[in-house]
């Protein structure tokens, strides 16, 4: 519903949790086997005094600090910015306009009809139902097309095919008012209200 | 109660269906995201452990830039000591750390890779072919709806029948009041009928266990 990008997710907790677990596995082996010890000192030790090498021939003239040291900052600053742009892609995706186009009619200018319409409407439309435990209606933008979400938490013991019939009249109606047809996604869910709260006996 | 939810059904059956036509195409694609776990909380948790790690790296190699003296530990006696490893530090500490670390990256892993199914099912059948909207429900919801019906059927109370919905088997497990002899295929019927109504995907199977032993004073 939201544009959350679950692929992106997937395949950076897959690769990140790969290296957890190589560097993991990697300090067990150390700690048991004392061959991997055997590998592990001249190669890391080669490595290191690779990298040593490096940062002696980067220094700053006159100086002893290798501006090496600036370029590893400014990667890891980097490194911080990509994360938190991560983090910020979670959830995207909510929209404020319902319907947007233009009018071909004699008034110049296009017509648009914010989200707060369909959320208000059926939002007042679900009030009273005392089936419901409670209700939330969202507008998110999947790939441009304004789409609504219907999240509803029905008292124990309700039918929810029946539930989805109703709400998809009411749905219906709210097409009809605004003039074109709007995708909707109904999720009939259960939380903490729904479980704890009394269950409906008669309606 | 029953009957009248049944009325119902039958109303909004006549009332409408194949009015509209023609949802918009990704409809499927939204039910499919819906289904499945975004894993954004396992997404947060790494970025918030990769930017403290990158945080204290980018401390540590500024204030070695600018020739200050390190917070925690120069970066080259930090690169030496990982070079010289089993030693300098218990084996025993050694292998705990690495295990941690292992149990995090593995966690991670099966996050990025499990197939992550929610305990969700969606209306199918001439659901979405009428082009209303797609729908979704917790298999909570859908448990405590037969629950509902079974507990009418079997008139019992609600706190002896118990349903375990799952993404392929409905389990009505069953507690008779002591005395009473409940028809188990009558409430497995009246069940079966509700989850047909329902016409779920993926179609679960519906079994009952009526427990040999009654409730007393229920």
């Amino acid at each position: 519903m939201n544009s959350t990008p679950t692929v992106l997710n997937r395949i950076l907790l897959t690769l990140l949790g790969l290296k957890l677990l190589a560097v993991g596995l990697l300090l067990v082996l150390l700690a048991t086997v004392p061959a991997v010890a055997a590998w592990w000192h001249p190669w890391s030790a080669a490595a290191w005094s690779t990298a040593n090498d490096a940062f002696n021939a980067t220094r700053f003239p006159g100086r002893t600090e290798s501006w090496l040291w600036m370029v590893v900052a400014f990667a890891l600053l980097v490194l911080i910015g990509l994360m938190v742009a991560w983090v910020a892609q979670q959830g995207k995706g909510r929209s404020n306009l319902l319907a947007s186009e233009y009018d071909p009619g004699e008034v110049p200018g296009d017509v648009r009809i914010g989200a707060g319409v369909a959320e208000q409407a059926l939002k007042q439309a679900l009030a009273g139902r005392p089936d419901l435990a409670s209700s939330s209606v969202t507008t998110y933008d999947v790939k441009g097309t304004p789409t609504l979400r219907i999240r509803l938490l029905p008292r124990q013991g309700v039918a929810p095919h029946l539930l989805a019939a109703e709400v998809s009249g009411l749905v219906d109606a709210l097409d009809a008012v605004v003039g074109r047809k709007t995708p909707v996604l109904i999720h009939i869910g259960a939380g903490a209200r729904t479980r704890f709260g009394r269950a409906e006996r008669v309606r | 109660m029953s009957s009248s939810v049944e009325m119902r059904d039958s109303d909004v059956r006549a009332g409408k269906g194949g009015r509209h036509t023609g949802r918009s195409p990704d409809m499927a694609r939204i039910v499919r995201r819906e289904t499945r776990s975004t894993r954004a909380g396992a997404a947060i948790v790494a970025a918030v452990v990769v930017m403290a790690l990158a945080g204290y790296g980018l401390l540590e190699a500024a204030v070695h830039a600018i020739g200050q003296p390190p917070w925690l530990i120069e970066p080259q006696v930090a690169a030496e000591r990982l070079t010289a490893l089993p030693a300098g530090i218990s084996p025993l500490l050694l292998g705990a750390i690495g295990a941690v670390l292992a149990m995090v990256g593995l966690v991670f892993f099966l996050n990025g890779v499990a197939p992550g199914r929610r305990a969700r099912h969606t209306l199918a059948g001439g659901w979405l072919e009428s082009g209303r909207p797609a729908v979704v429900i917790d298999d909570e919801v859908i448990a405590s709806s037969l629950a509902r019906r079974a507990r009418l059927a079997a008139n019992v109370t609600p706190e002896q029948v118990m349903v375990v919905v799952s993404q392929r088997q409905v389990m009505v497990n069953l507690r008779p009041t002591s005395g009473v002899p409940v028809d188990g295929d009558a409430v497995l019927d009246a069940v079966r009928e509700e989850v047909d109504q329902m016409a779920l995907d993926p179609a679960p199977e519906v079994r009952i266990n009526v427990a040999p032993s009654g409730v007393v004073g229920a």
